[in-house]
């Protein structure tokens, strides 16, 4: 994890520690943060889970930012997070942004990261670093998208350097391991084995312990438009669903469907939109 | 360049005769051939992509790892990178391909006497690398040329995939050889010269590809 020593950057230092653990009926949170990244007063819109939206006011990072979230569902703790906005990784002017998510499931737990898509601008320099920690008998549902520029504006992903390293382990033992290096202008981004041109990218993961509740799930699914993918796979126990496309409405709504879907196996729960996705 | 024994075991090792099964598998190239990838310049992009941004900076560097680990005895080493490697294998099928062809050689290598590679026949984190580099650290092969017969069998059974799936010509699985040969040992320098920390990659398309190939309605490979 990143260390927070006065003066060893000169960007934006923020972090956020949200430890989530049964109280009473419900879920209850305590937080601690360091600069500008918070959280609101949570709520309980179907009851024992804790919703909760984090804030990040200054919208977006650039290089030398840094910004860390850490975040722990104990035993019999069900909680699901969400953000208001995108995020956006702005150009840099050298240094690299650096932006991590460690993300901790106790057994009995149950864990939701659903976040905004982030937006990697041109000559954004960013690492996207996402690590879950699982405990056998920990339940996880968690999604990342990305936006590569914004062609609509006339700002393509032409330069930069863009990392994802995706993390998901279960009583230490490596599950899903992914590092995906995304440079602007890259053939990547072009080429058919890559992006194949689109500039959208979505990936969905969710514990999921029996085959036969995938093949429930894959029956829920929405078929993707043309010039989109959409996929669902299952390795060791994790549901994982990617989109490809270039329309970041498609991207979340083909993924809050396959979470609609693949909630009720995974968390042993009906799907409840937070409110603040329908605005 | 090595010669006598270790070079032969190394051409033995990399022949498709071997008996374990590759050929049988298309990594989402078959899903790729029926969704657009129609000529030999498409099909040349694609494994070459794939080569250099998963495979150079993924298995080349796991694999000198793994060898490396089975001539000094680590069993630490061996089951943390085959761990990782396993891991990074993001679909089912990638998944059940590595147990298949690796349970194939390792059982090869116990009958041929590598009794150290018995206890991996059954493991549920077993891969293809792993048992490659058990091969090449018992048969005296080094760890370049054993990386480049590892780049060169998978390029191989990609273009015999290509060859059936693309559909292509002989000549034209001809001229994509001609280039790996100037190609590989260029990606195994840049995969060797890697820190542990930077090892890992992907070909996102492939990804996509093995995916939707678990639901492709006609289907010749197993992936």
């Amino acid at each position: 994890m990143l260390h927070y020593q006065e003066g060893a950057s000169a960007g934006w230092r923020a972090s956020l520690d949200l430890a989530f653990f049964p109280s009473g009926e419900r879920t209850g949170l305590s937080c601690r943060h360091f600069g500008p990244l918070r959280v609101q007063k949570p709520f309980y819109p179907e009851g024992e889970t804790c919703h909760v939206y984090l804030l990040h006011p200054p919208g977006g990072i650039v290089g030398g930012d840094e910004l860390a979230i850490r975040a722990t569902a104990r035993e019999g703790a069900s909680a699901l997070a969400t953000t208001p906005a995108a995020g956006k990784f702005y150009r840099s002017a050298g240094p690299l942004a650096l932006q991590e998510q460690l993300l901790r499931v106790d057994r009995g737990g149950a864990l939701e990261w659903l976040p905004q898509e982030s937006i990697v601008y041109p000559g954004a320099r960013a690492l996207s670093r996402t690590r879950v920690e699982l405990a056998a008998g920990a339940s996880f549902l968690g999604w990342e998208m990305v936006c590569f520029g914004l062609p609509a504006s006339g700002a393509p992903y032409d330069r930069g350097e863009f990392t994802q390293r995706v993390e998901i382990l279960r009583d230490g033992e490596p599950l899903l391991l992914e590092l995906g290096r995304y440079d602007g202008g890259s053939a990547l981004l072009t080429e058919a084995w890559g992006l194949g041109g689109r500039t959208v990218m979505g990936t969905l993961f969710a514990t999921l312990d029996d085959a036969s509740a995938l093949a429930a799930a894959r029956g829920g699914l929405c078929s993707p438009a043309a010039g989109e993918d959409f996929s669902l796979t299952w390795v060791d126990g994790i549901a994982v669903c990617r989109f490809f496309g270039s329309d970041v409405w498609s991207c979340k709504a083909l993924l809050a469907r396959a979470w609609e879907a693949l909630r009720p196996h995974a968390l042993g729960r009906p799907a409840c939109p937070p409110r603040i996705w329908k605005t | 360049m090595i010669a006598g024994a270790g070079l032969v075991h190394l051409m033995r090792l990399v022949s498709p005769s071997l008996p374990v099964g590759t050929f049988a598998y298309s990594q989402g190239l078959e899903w790729a051939a029926a969704s657009g990838m129609d000529s030999e310049d498409k099909t040349r992009a694609w494994i070459f992509g794939i080569l250099e941004h998963s495979l150079a900076r993924l298995d080349v560097p796991v694999l000198a790892r793994l060898r490396a680990a089975w001539e000094t005895g680590g069993d630490a080493a061996l089951r943390h990178w085959t761990a990782v490697l396993f891991a990074s294998r993001e679909t089912a099928e990638l998944r059940a391909e590595e147990l298949q062809t690796a349970g194939a050689l390792a059982r090869l290598l116990r009958d041929l006497g590598v009794t150290r590679a018995a206890p991996w026949l059954t493991h549920p984190r077993r891969t293809y690398c792993l048992l490659f580099a058990l091969a090449g650290a018992h048969w005296g092969i080094g760890a370049r040329e054993l990386c480049c017969g590892y780049l060169w069998s998978w390029a191989e059974n990609q273009i015999l995939a290509a060859i059936k799936a693309v559909p292509l010509g002989q000549t034209a699985g001809q001229r994509m050889a001609s280039l790996l040969a100037a190609r590989i040992p260029e990606l195994v320098e840049a995969g060797l010269g890697l820190g542990d920390e930077e090892i890992g990659g992907a070909a996102p398309g492939q990804i996509m590809a093995s995916a939707l190939h678990e639901t492709q309605r006609t289907r010749l490979f197993r992936s």
